[in-house]
């Protein structure tokens, strides 16, 4: 049984819908710029591939979602400063709307990735004590200290209408990919016959930049090009925020009702590292048996590996991620490696975090929908590390029959998912 | 639906505020006991509360893990090592976490300049939060740690929320039956009793309910067959009707409870008993399916119980409900 995606929805730093995110890819533009939604002037970066939205404003996203009640009631309880649920319930809608479901679809399940809770740094100054926080006095209707992990996901299933059963993959960065591979196998599986899944995230506030910020992560450049995926001279990634939901279903049911399949999901495979909690694996090994598994499931759904022309990379920008990834490509593919083309759009967009993989696949179907590979942003010198068949800056205008997008989370959660063109 | 798909459960171990191994929580299960108590200091709108009463032993991990994490990463190891599975590429790991549990007092420091406005916020403290303070508070530490310190790097997943422990289950079962793994490490864990939990729950009139908040780790080993080890399935389910929909997969009805929170102590399905874990430990959060899982399975073997097949039931907020189902063959 294939699983076909046959609805996609995106919110990106290019703005809010997919056409916005593959127009943007298309023309190799990049959607990095100053943060706007807080002062972060004294941050020690303050670039970022934020949603052109400053703020999400209640009445903007009833609009949004033609639905002024779901909105008002976040926006009541103070849940609209969290990001992320306003760009997973955006980009739920769309994809919903595109794949043109109705009553019929209501029975979908929903497999939702997600990031940190959010809380918001100067909501503590009114109950902070020295030396303690006086919970005590914060009660009833004014509780928001957090926005609770899955309130995203049961936001969706109450836009959407949804009966189906509810799913929060909290994988970190490798959560976005796994909600999409999660929803193909309870396709495939019989399990399900139409899913709802994706990923929304949003570190690009001061508890998340500042957190960031302290571990290193980031770019010590302060500039619009600071991640340079596969580059020489990377030195870190630049955080994005936003969203990417699809409509998932059975093949067979697809085609009954009339949708219009935009990608086959034929291969999916996952790992862990068992290495470092701070560092992935430097020879890529793990990342590598979790491309394998994609490659092999796709080739018993009939996808031969060397059909695979495409590869959205992790990509991060970071001195670490990139090398060890090209390794991994490299094992996987073995002599075909060389014939596959690679690009990161983390450049452009940033690092979504719970979201990259969800957007990085929506991304992919730029791949079948126009016939082009996004490039990759400010990729200039290749790292010679990083010996694979980089897209630099331009798109590549290139017709390929299948294609590859991995993520790697936090610790080494390893995550790969294999889309085949639809026939 | 297609047929549903069982694993067996080889090892297992957990900290509940019933105990700290499963034989001696078992042991004040049998006997009646609760484990919930007053505690005046430490919980906030409810009269009592059901904490964990040891700490974790000391780990060179509590640079990336507080307190329930470092538990969790106990009870994994403990499980792991009881059951006889080795690491490597075909055991995959599954993890369920309730939520952030912040531990906000890690951010006195960062807190104590804040302006409401927000202004200068790196200046006014947060340039001197720990460099760790993030990776302490994601939601796949606990995965990331224990794939690392148990060499498990086979297939595997975090989910998040309430019913994160019986979807983590769930993806381990079906892991196993598509052959991508030949073992699997499942790990759950959450606490209730984070005053900013405490608070929330205070709002939602849980007090006033008599829910008693609690805190666990679980962990479960699970295979695709050994003869003699008890049976277990997950299921979870979202929307209106969700603990009805459930109990109707097992062949039975859940019993119409006015408080949604309550039915996990009233969900009865014919031919099974029911032992009110939730009563006994208090509520558990994402952790509540493994320790579901793992009570049952003892009682089942122990012949506690009358029948050969059990269910635990729960709903961690209304319409979001879970359900395990544990079966002894011989």
């Amino acid at each position: 049984m294939t699983a076909v995606i046959t609805g996609v929805g995106a919110v990106s730093a290019f703005g809010v819908g997919a056409r916005a995110l593959f127009d943007g890819l298309a023309e190799g533009r990049s959607g990095i710029s100053r943060i706007r939604s807080f002062d972060a002037s004294t941050f020690p970066t303050h670039v970022a591939g934020e949603v052109p939205v400053p703020h999400v404003e209640t009445g903007w996203l009833g609009d949004a979602l033609g639905n002024p009640a779901i909105a008002d009631e976040l926006g009541a309880a103070g849940a609209l400063r969290d990001r992320k649920i306003a760009w997973g319930l955006i980009a739920a809608r769309e994809a919903w709307t595109h794949a043109r479901c109705d009553e019929g679809e209501r029975n979908a399940a929903l497999v939702l990735a997600l990031g940190l809770e959010q809380a918001l740094l100067e909501d503590f100054s009114g109950i902070y004590e020295p030396g303690r926080i006086a919970w005590e006095r914060e009660h009833g209707e004014g509780v928001r200290f957090r926005t609770p992990v899955d309130l995203t996901a049961r936001a969706v299933h109450t836009l959407l209408g949804l009966h189906g059963p509810t799913t929060v993959n909290a994988s970190a960065c490798a959560a976005g990919a796994l909600a999409v591979a999660h929803a193909a196998s309870l396709i495939e599986r019989g399990a399900e016959d139409i899913v709802v899944c994706g990923a929304a995230d949003s570190m690009i506030n001061p508890l998340g930049l500042g957190g960031m910020c302290r571990l290193g992560a980031p770019s010590p450049r302060d500039e619009l090009d600071a991640c340079r995926p596969f580059d020489r001279r990377r030195d870190g990634l630049v955080i994005g925020e936003g969203a990417a939901v699809f409509v998932v279903e059975h093949e067979t049911r697809a085609r009954a009702r009339g949708a219009r399949v935009l990608a086959r999901v034929v291969g999916w495979g996952s790992t862990q590292d068992g290495y470092r909690a701070t560092a992935p694996r430097p020879d890529g090994a793990a990342a590598r048996v979790a491309m394998e598994r994609a490659i092999a499931r796709a080739a018993r759904a009939g996808v031969a590996a060397t059909s695979i022309g495409y590869i959205n990379a992790h990509g991060t920008g970071t001195p670490l991620n990139d090398p060890a990834e090209c390794r991994a490509i490299h094992g996987a593919f073995g002599a075909h490696a060389v014939h596959v083309a690679v690009s990161s759009i983390k450049g452009a967009v940033g690092h979504l975090m719970a979201a990259a993989g969800a957007l990085e696949l929506a991304a992919s179907l730029l791949a079948f929908e126009r016939d082009v590979l996004p490039g990759t942003a400010n990729h200039q010198e290749r790292d010679p590390e990083c010996d694979v068949d980089v897209i630099g800056e331009t798109p590549r205008a290139a017709r390929v029959d299948a294609l590859l997008s991995s993520s790697f989370g936090f610790g080494g959660q390893n995550a790969s998912v294999v889309l085949g063109r639809p026939a | 639906m297609t047929a549903t798909r069982t694993a067996a459960l080889i090892a297992s171990a957990w900290r509940t505020p019933l105990g700290a191994t499963v034989d001696a929580a078992m042991a004040r299960l049998y006997a009646g006991e609760r484990a919930a108590i007053a505690d005046d200091r430490a919980a906030y709108a409810f009269e009592t509360i059901a904490p964990l009463r040891d700490e974790p032993a000391r780990s060179r991990n509590a640079r990336f893990l507080r307190r329930m994490g470092l538990f969790a990463l106990e009870v994994a190891t403990e499980a792991l090592a009881a059951s006889g599975v080795g690491g490597g590429e075909r055991v995959g790991l599954f993890s369920g976490v309730g939520g952030l549990r912040a531990h906000w007092d890690d951010m006195l420091a960062a807190f104590a300049p804040q302006r409401d406005d927000g202004e200068r916020m790196w200046e006014r403290g947060l340039r001197d939060v720990h460099p760790y303070w993030m990776l302490r508070h994601l939601s796949n530490n606990v995965h990331a740690i224990a794939s690392a310190e148990l060499d498990v790097r086979g297939e595997g997943a975090t989910f998040g929320g309430g019913n994160a422990g019986a979807q983590a289950l769930a993806a381990a079962i079906r892991a196993l039956h598509d052959g991508a793994i030949d073992a699997a490490l499942v790990v759950a864990h959450d606490s209730l009793l984070e005053p900013e939990t405490l608070v929330e729950l205070g709002a939602r009139g849980w007090p006033a309910a008599g829910l008693v908040p609690g805190e666990a780790a679980a962990a479960v080993v699970l295979v695709r067959e050994r003869e003699g080890a008890p049976r277990l399935t997950a299921h979870d389910a979202a929307g209106p009707g969700a603990v009805d929909r459930l109990a109707s997969m097992v062949g039975g009805h859940a019993v119409a409870a006015e408080d949604p929170h309550a039915r996990d102590e009233a969900a009865v399905v014919d031919r099974v008993a029911h032992r009110e874990l939730a009563t006994a430990m208090g509520q558990v959060g994402a952790a509540t399916a493994v320790v579901q899982a793992i009570a049952l399975a003892e009682q089942l073997r122990a012949r506690r119980l009358d029948t050969r097949a059990a269910i635990g039931l729960h709903e961690s907020a209304p319409g979001l409900a879970s359900l395990v189902h544990v079966e002894v063959l011989a």
